[in-house]
């Protein structure tokens, strides 16, 4: 079997384009999904679709919280009023509000709507009685120092409607007001800016961050100020912008000390690069299989996926130290070869019940895992071999590893250890403290907590929505929603008066029912007897004749107006505040109620439960924790029964029940092991440590089925050892470096493998390389 | 000359203010008294022919009338407000730094009988009122006339003036002619 120079370059040229294509394909055929809907489970209670409909999308979580301070008050508002006016110029956001809500910004052709939106004629009627008692006191207002405010005002509307309408229109409970844009009570310009994209979104809570920052910068004077943004918007910028340095720098440093031990290992820097294109094989063919498969993939899918993808660099590690002295590279990987594929089987076997768990994200994990295992496999089987270098150093000359291999054969093996440790294990795991299972996926990308605290501070100011609370109501009807929310407001208003929330912000306040819309409409008087009552009213009153003409003018035009529905609103400057409270869902509608400041949320809970039905409480964060817990009871139904599935194929594919035994007590004990010292360390353990566990265990496979082969001689024992430590070495760089990481989700998966590695090494050891005394049990 | 209008607070002046606006067919004539209570507090009190109490103190304006309830809102939501306030309270500080600060100032007449015309500096100010003028007799002024924007002109007769019998409609000329000392009657 003479290979020629020339054939083993034109297949490594061959190899390589064609992970080229491949890589190419993946990249333009595979769309990142951000949205935390395709990772989660299908929704089941009313609660879970809720969120998976609002998730991130909900008006609270697509707020940012913008201040501007460090120059003059002067300088922040007119700063505040022209960042206002460029954003809402800009495709990233909603809308943007820095001050009372402004009637002059409605336009003409909205104002006469005032008489149907305004509550005024709930309570009044435009008789001479009302409006002569409305006219004294706009007398008086003309002779108090808010007359040059006011008097703009006056002929069109002298019962200041437009002015209840701002005041009901602003947020319930709005920043002080300076010079006509908020300011917090340490004279910081305040704004807030509703975003298109959901607030879990990186992707377009980044852009929409940067174009505000950009807005900022580009106005003249910003450079004297500061600008400061929060909310869950920023966060999820901020958090996954942290993470990702942190697993890039903690990736680059463990990539060096990898290639470092691999030199040192196989002192070759061309075996180095040619195993590292099985594991890449492996990896691109997962992600090209997701994109054939479905065309796109969450990024936790993906992360999970190139963890669980970690088991692949066993492949060639094994081919490169198991090459005999003299021995061709083919000739190796075929007397490796059924243990290996019995390795990579039993792990393919076993992710296909991911495939079947039914849950999106996990199909995904399923589809890429296995399709970079049997890549990464088949390309260590029938590439590798025939372009690797055909000098190379036996492993089993190793300096070294002779006399270690002395001293593992004499280490005592007391069979009564492993059971010890399971009954010490099952007591600690009984007896440890903490709950198991951490619900809150947000505890492991914790945002730091001064910017929290500053988060609620800015919250507080603005008296911005609870992003944890919406009170949702249900209709059959956009009017029916906006029907109830009507019956609900005095209830509310109620329940802030004892305290048990500071506001509430119900779709009704922007636009009422039709029905309420009808009897405002029927109480507008004709042109002819408002003419009367006014003339009537104003006898006495020194306003010039004919001043209200186009008072008259506009109830006139608002007595033969159309009622307004939600779709023609939505054209109206504030459409866009009402169309984030009013969603159709199924063949229903939803009204969902912002609330700020909750202190009682089992009063409001119970105020939903009462009598009414179709109003609920919608605690987000509860909801979500549900929601991973059904993840998490998948995940344990998946893992069990890949547990059952790697069981059956190492039994069959070993023909022998007491050789599986040997290969699965280690790596059963070892993951055990691992949940005790995390749970005994009051670690709770989330979906994270699960995947962690996961391929610790896929390691701790390899581990044990290669130390229980059979040996034809001490040489190739020696290899075994070589092999397993050089994968033990590289797995404990890698994930022992992410277990040192700041950030939890990366401590999370660093120490379970980390653990579970030494672990299982140990317990191999001990448990499956029983063999050579010849007396086992 | 500002430094001679100093007053000493606590001091209570009764006012007669007459109001000319585009909206009114005639002036609106109120009768009170003003208050001032320090460099940055004020109170005017209406007595007829309604009854309106406002307390500027604080960087705050309460509104009280009649049976109800006080409506109170922060001076800095109008800085138009906010710096007629401080021109007046400057004036009446005798502060003139601070009056020179926020207007450009101008004097004319006899010590017998002067003028002092104040501009507004800040912009937003100049949106509302285009100039208050006091009218004054030695160390005594006797009327604060402001000229908004619109056209519309509020005249406070203060001191030795304030207790003047006017007619029901008085023109803008009669006042004038009042507050430069000029008998009409």
């Amino acid at each position: 079997m003479k290979r020629t120079r020339a054939l083993t370059l034109l297949l490594l040229g061959t190899w390589l384009l064609t992970l080229i294509a491949i890589g190419a394909f993946a990249i333009h055929g595979l769309r990142i999904s951000t949205d935390l809907r395709s990772f989660m489970p299908p929704p089941r209670t009313a609660d879970q679709k809720l969120l998976m409909d609002q998730i991130g999308e909900g008006p609270g979580s697509r707020l940012l919280l913008v201040a501007i301070e460090g120059s003059a008050e002067a300088d922040l508002a007119e700063l505040s009023r022209a960042l206002a006016a460029k954003l809402r110029g800009d495709a990233h956001f909603e809308q943007v509000i820095n001050g009372a809500f402004d009637p002059a910004s409605l336009g003409d052709q909205w104002l006469p709507y005032r008489y149907l939106l305004s509550p005024t004629l709930d309570s009044h009627t435009f008789d001479a009685t009302y409006l002569r008692e409305q006219l004294e006191q706009r007398v008086e207002d003309l002779g108090s120092p808010a007359a040059t405010l006011l008097k703009p005002l006056l002929p069109r509307d002298p019962t200041l409607e437009t002015l209840a309408l701002a005041e009901r229109w602003s947020p319930p409970k709005p920043p002080a007001l300076r010079d006509g844009v908020w300011f917090s009570s340490e004279g910081v310009a305040l704004l807030l800016a509703e975003t298109r994209g959901a607030g879990f979104d990186p992707t377009t809570q980044g852009a929409a961050i940067d174009a505000l920052e950009n807005a900022f910068h580009a106005l003249p004077n910003a450079n004297a100020a500061k600008l400061t943004i929060s909310g869950p918007g920023y966060f999820t910028v901020l958090i996954n912008a942290k993470t990702r340095a942190e697993a890039d720098r903690i990736g680059a440093v463990s990539t060096i000390g990898f290639v470092l031990l691999l030199l040192l290992a196989y002192r070759s820097v061309a075996s180095l690069l040619l195993a590292v294109l099985s594991v890449a094989s492996g990896a691109l063919a997962g992600v090209a299989a997701l994109a054939l498969a479905f065309g796109s993939a969450h990024g936790i899918t993906l992360a999970f996926g190139f963890t669980l993808l970690g088991v692949a660099q066993e492949y060639p590690i094994r081919l490169l130290s198991h090459r005999r002295a003299g021995e061709d590279a083919l000739t190796s990987i075929r007397a490796l070869w059924p243990l290996l594929a019995t390795a990579i089987a039993s792990a393919a076997i076993a992710y296909l019940a991911f495939f079947f768990s039914g849950v999106a994200g996990l199909q995904q994990l399923a589809v890429f895992t296995i399709a970079g295992l049997v890549v990464a496999g088949l390309t260590t089987r029938y590439l590798l071999p025939r372009v690797l270098p055909t000098r190379f150093r036996d492993a089993a000359d190793t300096p070294g590893l002779a006399s270690a291999a002395a001293f593992i054969d004499r280490l005592p093996r007391p069979r009564w250890l492993p059971w010890l440790l399971t009954a010490l294990a099952l007591v600690v795991l009984w007896r440890a403290p903490g709950p198991m299972w951490q619900n809150d996926l947000a505890a492991l990308t914790p945002v730091p907590q001064d910017l929290l605290l500053r988060d609620a501070k800015l919250r507080g100011e603005l008296g911005a929505p609870d992003v944890r609370y919406l009170l949702v109501l249900h209709g059959a009807d956009a009017d029916a929603v906006l029907r109830l929310s009507e019956v609900l407001q005095p209830e509310l208003d109620t329940l802030v008066k004892q305290g048990a929330l500071d506001a509430a912000e119900l779709p009704s306040r922007y636009l009422p029912s039709l029905a309420t819309q009808r009897a405002r409409q029927a109480k507008l008087p004709d042109r002819a007897t408002l003419e009367v009552a006014l003339s009537d009213a104003s006898s006495d009153q020194p306003f010039r004749e004919g001043l209200f003409t186009p008072f008259l003018g506009d109830v006139e035009v608002a007595r033969k107006l159309p009622l307004l529905t939600p779709t023609e609103f939505a054209r109206s400057p504030l459409g866009a505040r009402l169309a984030s409270m009013l969603v159709k869902q199924g063949d229903g509608w939803l009204g969902l109620a912002t609330l700020s400041g909750v202190h009682d949320a089992a009063a409001l809970s119970a105020f939903t439960e009462s009598p009414h039905g179709q109003a609920s409480l919608l605690d987000l964060k509860a909801a979500s924790e549900s929601l991973v817990v059904a993840y998490r009871e998948r995940i344990l139904r998946a893992l069990g029964v890949a547990l059952g599935l790697l069981a059956l194929t190492v039994v069959i594919a070993l023909r022998s029940l007491r050789r599986a035994w040997h290969v699965l007590a280690p790596m059963s004990l070892a993951t055990l092991l691992v949940l005790v010292v995390e749970r005994a360390s009051g670690i709770s353990l989330s979906l994270f440590h699960l995947v962690a566990l996961t391929l610790a265990a896929g390691l701790g496979l390899h581990y044990a089925l290669f130390f229980e082969r059979p040996v034809a001689d001490a040489a190739e024992g020696r290899r075994t050892l070589h092999a397993t430590t050089v994968c033990v070495l590289s797995a404990l760089l890698v994930f022992g470096m992410q277990a040192w990481s700041s950030l939890p989700v990366l401590r999370a998966i660093g120490l379970t493998v980390a653990l579970g590695v030494g672990f299982h090494f140990c317990l191999s050891i001990l448990m499956a390389r029983e063999r050579k005394d010849g007396s086992e049990g | 000359m500002v430094a001679s209008l100093k007053r000493a607070a606590p001091s209570r002046t009764a006012y007669t203010e007459i109001r000319f606006s585009g909206l009114l067919d005639r002036p609106l004539i109120l009768h009170g008294e003003l208050e001032y209570l320090g460099p940055a507090e004020l109170g005017k009190r209406v007595n007829t022919p309604y009854r309106e109490q406002t307390t500027i103190a604080n960087g705050e304006a309460t509104v009280r009338r009649g049976e109800r309830a006080p409506r109170t809102f922060s001076l800095s939501q109008a800085p138009e407000l906010e710096g007629f306030l401080r021109g007046f309270a400057a004036l009446l500080g005798g502060d003139a730094p601070a009056l020179a600060r926020d207007f450009e100032l101008a004097v004319s007449g006899a010590a017998a009988n002067w003028q002092l015309t104040l501009k507004p500096r800040d912009s937003r100010l100049a949106r509302r009122i285009s100039a208050i003028e006091v009218d004054g007799a030695n160390r005594t002024p006797r009327c604060f006339r402001t000229r908004d924007v619109d056209g519309d002109v509020s005249i406070l007769l203060v001191d030795t003036l304030a207790a003047t019998q006017l007619p029901t409609r008085p023109s803008q000329p009669q006042i004038d002619a009042l507050c430069r000392g000029i008998k009409t009657r």
